[in-house]
């Protein structure tokens, strides 16, 4: 078991107000699987998304990563958890803009203290990897968009994580090059990594083999589509 | 963390607008500048007046009725003392077993003429036949001034290197007559060119015989007496004896103080120390004023690049970056900001020392001690007023860090 989740809550208090943003979320994620959490605006995906990549922490409830309880980390521990073993991919790509490619894959590594031969060979196998070999030097503003979430997923994987976390991956992207990053996500999926996708986009989804959609805080349906044993690894 | 990264982001950043980075740095850079251009001309000043008190010999002392004075008081209740004469120099010389020699002196101000040429503000010395041993002033040309001279009142004297030229031009002014004052008088020999100090030359003076002088100018004067004991062993036993001499030649009580004054010339040297220590404080504090609204100016530019720079904290803290890399990354970057600024000053203190040097007399001696102190003072300035945007930076909230537009 990768991710094991037990009546999970978050509250946020606004002032007096307190809002329920997960309340009582119960979800296991095996390793390898790829599943799209969905949901409308306000559903708490988001909430659940920054708990599972270990940016916020759960109010209640248990949250084991790797047979790890994260609610009881401090700060600088979740900071190793999400370097070692979460690989964000956002929908607004966030490079670094003064950074050239090679740099910002490489900065995931940067935190983990590898050397910096070590750092620019790795670097450069991930960018390889999403066909970037050729746009190594060039700085974001250089590059397509598609481009540039192939840098962010490069920059996801460097560092070999336990879970791909992309949030709205394709939502900056024209429907033709988010078809081409949903396809390096199946690869990805392929080579045996996990792949978690937060979406609202039910064509998105689909890419998955595994919906769980999300309402008022709770999972309200968790759904696995069959997976074509050619598309098995 | 890495710390090139940091050191290449704050360097791109001061290269990418170069007006902002200039004002920016404006306070550390005049702050560094002037710290090195003062402790370069102090140290200068320093070195320069060490070397010319040990020159004229370290083992000579000097009597007077006034030793070194501040205020009108002083002046005025010393003044009153009993005159020194050249019959105590003559004591000192006697009787002192430590004692090489002693000799009076007066001096006064003439106008030195030859034929038409003539120096105003001359430096007219009476001075017995040991003066130019005592006061370690070889002669460089011709004689000094002996016994003979002193027991004939020999209208003779021996002219400063400076005078010699002004008077004789390329002329051999050995027997040739100047006139000093109103009196007419023999050149015997020239001293030695000693060059200048200060702008102002150390070879214009004119030495006479001390009964000459007494002719000129009267005798109703209190001399100054040098005195130059036998080693550097003997200098304090020489300043004792000299000083157990005239209190028994001028009947001072047991329990009484000195009627006289005794000065060494490390007593002039503590004096320059304490005014240059004070310089030097003044300034450094002036500096530092500067240097702190330079640190507040960097502090508010951090601040800024924080808040600029929101969702790249964001990024970084969801890659792994920890608390601590993220103070160390905006610590590192106000440091290099303050340290181009303390190099900046440092070159442009270390040049305005050097035309100071080249443009006047002041000696200017730009010291390693000064470099390191304007580098690290510059650093500290980084590391103090970064520390706070730094910690600011290292706080964020990763959520709310990453959805800062």
């Amino acid at each position: 078991m990768l991710i094991h989740m037990r009546d999970l809550h978050r509250v946020y208090e606004l002032g007096a107000e307190k809002v329920h943003a997960l309340a009582g979320v119960d979800l296991d994620i095996e390793r390898n699987e790829y599943v799209a959490i969905m949901g409308p605006s306000g559903s708490g995906k988001s909430t659940l998304m920054n708990i599972i990549g270990c940016l916020d922490t759960p109010t209640r409830g248990s949250y084991v990563l790797k047979e790890q309880e994260i609610g009881t980390l401090s700060d600088d521990e979740l900071a190793r958890i999400r370097n070692q073993e979460i690989g964000f991919v956002f929908q607004t790509f966030n490079l670094l803009a003064r950074a050239d490619a090679l740099h910002n894959v490489e900065l995931p590594l940067v935190y983990a203290g590898i050397r910096h031969e070590e750092r620019r060979r790795r670097a450069r196998e991930a960018l390889e990897l999403v066909g970037l070999g050729d746009r190594m030097k060039h700085r974001p503003n250089e590059l397509s968009g598609g481009q540039r979430q192939r840098v962010a997923i490069a920059r996801a994987l460097v560092n070999k994580p336990s879970i791909i976390l992309a949030d709205e991956p394709t939502g900056n992207l024209d429907t033709a090059t988010g078809e081409d990053i949903m396809a390096s996500f199946e690869r990805i999926w392929q080579q045996g990594n996990t792949v978690i996708l937060v979406t609202h986009e039910a064509d998105i989804a689909k890419h998955a083999h595994r919906a769980v959609r999300m309402r008022d805080g709770r999972i309200e349906s968790d759904v696995r589509t069959p997976i074509t044993t050619a598309a098995r690894p | 963390m890495n710390v090139r990264e940091s050191v290449g982001i704050a360097l791109q950043a001061l290269r990418a607008n170069k007006l902002r980075s200039t004002l920016t740095l404006l306070g550390v850079i005049i702050g560094v500048a002037s710290v090195i251009a003062v402790v370069s001309l102090v140290q200068g000043l320093n070195q320069y007046v060490t070397n010319q008190l040990t020159a004229s010999g370290s083992n000579v002392f000097s009597i007077d009725k006034y030793g070194i004075v501040f205020d009108n008081d002083t002046f005025r209740e010393r003044g009153k003392r009993r005159d020194l004469s050249s019959e105590d120099a003559a004591a000192i010389a006697r009787s002192g077993a430590h004692v090489e020699a002693a000799v009076a002196q007066l001096t006064a101000g003439a106008t030195v003429r030859r034929r038409s040429r003539s120096l105003q503000r001359v430096t007219v010395r009476g001075v017995e036949p040991d003066y130019m041993l005592v006061n370690d002033l070889p002669i460089g040309h011709g004689r000094p001034i002996g016994e003979a001279d002193e027991r004939g009142r020999a209208a003779v004297c021996v002219l400063g290197a400076e005078v010699a030229e002004q008077m004789f031009q390329s002329l051999d002014p050995v027997g040739g007559e100047v006139r000093v004052g109103s009196l007419k008088m023999v050149v015997v020999g020239v001293g030695e060119r000693k060059g200048s100090a200060f702008g102002a030359s150390q070879d214009l003076y004119v030495l006479v015989p001390f009964s000459i002088f007494e002719q000129m100018y009267g005798r109703n004067r209190s001399v100054e007496i040098n005195v130059r004991s036998r080693g550097q062993e003997s200098f304090n036993q020489a300043q004792d004896e000299a000083r157990a001499i005239l209190r028994a030649k001028r009947h001072v009580r047991p329990g009484e103080p000195d009627d006289f004054e005794i000065v060494t010339p490390d007593m002039v040297l503590d004096l320059w120390k304490n005014l240059s220590g004070a310089i030097f404080i003044v300034i450094i504090g002036v500096s530092a004023i500067s240097l702190v609204v330079g640190g507040i100016v960097i502090m508010n530019i951090m601040l800024v690049s924080v808040t600029e720079r929101t969702r790249e904290i964001g990024v970084r803290k969801a890659l792994g970056a920890r608390r601590r890399d993220i103070r160390t990354q905006f610590l590192i970057e106000a440091i290099t900001l303050s340290a181009v600024g303390g190099l900046i000053g440092l070159a442009l203190g270390g040049f305005i020392a050097l035309v100071l040097g080249l443009l006047t007399p002041l000696p200017v001696y730009v010291s390693p001690e000064a470099v390191a102190l304007g580098l690290v003072s510059s650093s500290l300035v980084g590391i103090f007023f970064g520390a706070y945007p730094a910690v600011r930076a290292a706080r964020q909230d990763p959520i709310e860090a990453l959805r800062y537009e």
